[in-house]
């Protein structure tokens, strides 16, 4: 199961992971027209600082993810196969307990839009679009396995 | 074979069942619901009576979750009572059942204050889907209506009536709404939203009569003015079912009491939800935080208990959150102090022309409780640091800035070992 991880000493905080990030959610995909769209397509991670080092804060797809018991609205459910926590977006009610229950803050609200949003390691695609946004090789793709020997 | 029986179906007893099953795949399991619908989302029948959310998103898990996880469901069965010594409950149709382990997860009941009237047709609670469905049918021919307490359930109720274009007063006893969940000025901004958006909140005065022959008609004020509404919600609290286990060796104050394993006094039998008072982590002692995570949690470990496992269950504490008009508030801890009680320090940040508000409050150094207006994206951090004690003396000028969040914490937590970062 492939996971991301994050090289802090590489991590410039340049955010073109964010950036990035909001346009692959957005509706047209592109930075040009997404700053457009009504509902305004919010970054899943977020680079924040601590002590001079640079940390890409997003969801990590916990095994026992504290958000999935918290939805009082059953719209998070922990897929085990995949290894990741799916959100069913017709479900949500934008109550916000997902938010209020991440213990690394990584479930953000889009208020306007009703609809936290979290990473979701760009699920249709072949990896997840910060990967390669990255300028300094900051974000690892990789599998699990391998990175927690 | 053993037999597991879990009295009720809402968040505490599906996620005990749960726990159990992925556990143990042999036992049997009952669930036993006074209710005739399976397991639903509790907390979404105002967005269900809103229109927001269609009864198909209602249920909790789909109707053939039972059957899957082979799991007994009976519904429309109300327990009596429990009789410890012989191991067994009685329904009130008579029926005994045996079980080697129990759990009490009976939810609680919508208090209805005493006063003329308030039995009358057209008057209702707001906490099961039956409530919801009948108040619904009722829409019709409703046009104006009076929700009784500002609390979560009535404020929720008002935004449904609202939503359905009926006229609806909220009248509420204390001087501000929410006062389980918010301080003054948070809830004075909460009141200007809901006030801006059609829903009038009556503060400072309580019901004291439903009037009206056969049909509603009012409700008059203490104060002897009248409101006129010919339906009626009730959201004066609720209190825990325990009256099966009243006659019984098992202990309870509000509710069932629940030690660290959230077992009852009696070994086998289990408590958690609504029903449950556990050792609240915020405020140092025993107390009822009737909350769908605090259910979900205390259901999952009781049934990892029940199963075998000895899992320590560190206290509940109260947490809450709710959006209103895309206005979102939460609510950690102990979100009050007394006026000048200087065991207190708390960090404060308002501007109310934009909405937004946060306070902090800490304790030698610890924070206990967090009231967040507006801005809510560090709420789950602010939790971690109530759960863990974490001591944030480092912390104090970082924690109401912007773009406080994970990183400033890395360091104080208890993490075994950071994952992510390499």
């Amino acid at each position: 199961m492939k996971q991301l991880y994050y090289d802090v000493k590489k991590c410039l905080g340049c955010k073109s992971c964010e950036i990035t990030c909001s346009v692959a959610h957005s509706l047209t995909g592109e930075l040009f027209k997404a700053i457009n769209e009504e509902i305004l397509s919010l970054p899943r991670k977020k680079v924040l600082s601590s002590q001079g080092k640079n940390y890409p804060v997003s969801c990590r797809h916990c095994k026992d993810p504290k958000c999935v018991d918290a939805c009082m609205a059953a719209a998070l459910v922990f897929d085990q196969a995949k290894g990741m926590v799916m959100h069913d977006e017709t479900r949500c009610v934008g109550c916000w307990m997902c938010v209020m229950a991440c213990p690394y803050g990584a479930v953000r609200p889009n208020i306007k839009a009703k609809i936290p949003v979290r990473c979701d390691k760009c699920k249709d695609k072949d990896e997840p679009a910060c990967v390669k946004a990255c300028p300094t090789g900051a974000i690892v793709w990789q599998e699990e396995i391998l990175i927690e020997k | 074979m053993k037999q597991f029986i879990i009295i009720g179906n809402s968040a505490a007893g599906i996620a005990c069942a749960e726990a159990i099953r992925q556990r143990d795949k042999e036992s049997k399991i009952v669930v036993i619901s006074d209710e005739d619908y399976p397991s639903y989302c509790r907390c979404l029948i105002s967005y269900y009576l809103a229109g927001d959310v269609k009864e198909d998103k209602i249920l909790y898990r789909p109707e053939s979750f039972y059957k899957e996880n082979n799991i007994e469901l009976l519904l429309n069965k109300k327990v009596s009572r429990v009789d410890p010594k012989k191991n067994h409950i009685i329904c009130e149709d008579k029926t005994q059942l045996s079980y080697d382990s129990l759990l009490i997860a009976t939810g609680s009941t919508p208090k209805f204050p005493q006063m003329s009237g308030i039995k009358k047709r057209g008057v209702f609670g707001f906490r099961t889907i039956k409530d919801t469905k009948e108040i619904e049918g009722l829409l019709p021919v409703t046009k104006t209506a009076c929700v009784l307490g500002g609390g979560l359930i009535g404020l929720k109720a008002a935004y449904a009536l609202s939503k359905r274009k009926i006229e609806v007063k909220v009248i509420v006893k204390s001087k501000q709404v929410l006062s389980q969940m918010l301080d003054f000025e948070a809830a004075s901004m909460l009141q200007k939203k809901l006030q801006e958006n059609g829903i009038e909140i009556i503060l400072g005065q309580d019901a004291a009569e439903v009037i009206g022959n056969g049909d509603i008609k009012a409700v008059k004020l203490d104060s002897g003015k009248a409101i006129g509404a010919s339906l009626i919600i009730v959201g004066k609290g609720v209190e825990p079912n325990i009256d099966l286990i009243k006659d019984t060796e098992i202990k309870f104050n509000e509710g069932v009491i629940a030690n660290n394993f959230l077992q009852t006094n009696i070994p086998n039998i289990y408590t958690a939800g609504d029903v449950c008072e556990s050792f609240d982590m915020t405020q140092g002692k025993h107390t009822v935080n009737a909350l769908w995570p605090v259910a979900i949690e205390q259901g999952k470990i009781a049934g990892c208990n029940i199963a075998g496992d000895n899992l320590n269950y560190d206290g509940s504490l109260a947490m809450n959150s709710i959006e209103f008009f895309g206005l979102p508030f939460i609510s950690l801890g102990i979100y009050r102090t007394q006026a000048g009680d200087s065991s207190f320090e708390e960090l404060k940040l308002m501007d109310p022309k934009i909405n937004l508000y946060k306070k902090l409050i800490l304790k030698d150094n610890v924070l206990i409780g967090a009231i967040l207006v507006g801005d809510i994206k560090q709420s789950g951090i602010f939790l971690r640091l109530i759960r863990e004690r974490i001591k944030v003396s480092s912390l104090k000028d970082r924690l109401l800035q912007e773009n406080f969040g994970y990183p400033d914490i890395i360091d104080l937590i208890k993490e075994e070992k950071e994952k992510i970062y390499v």
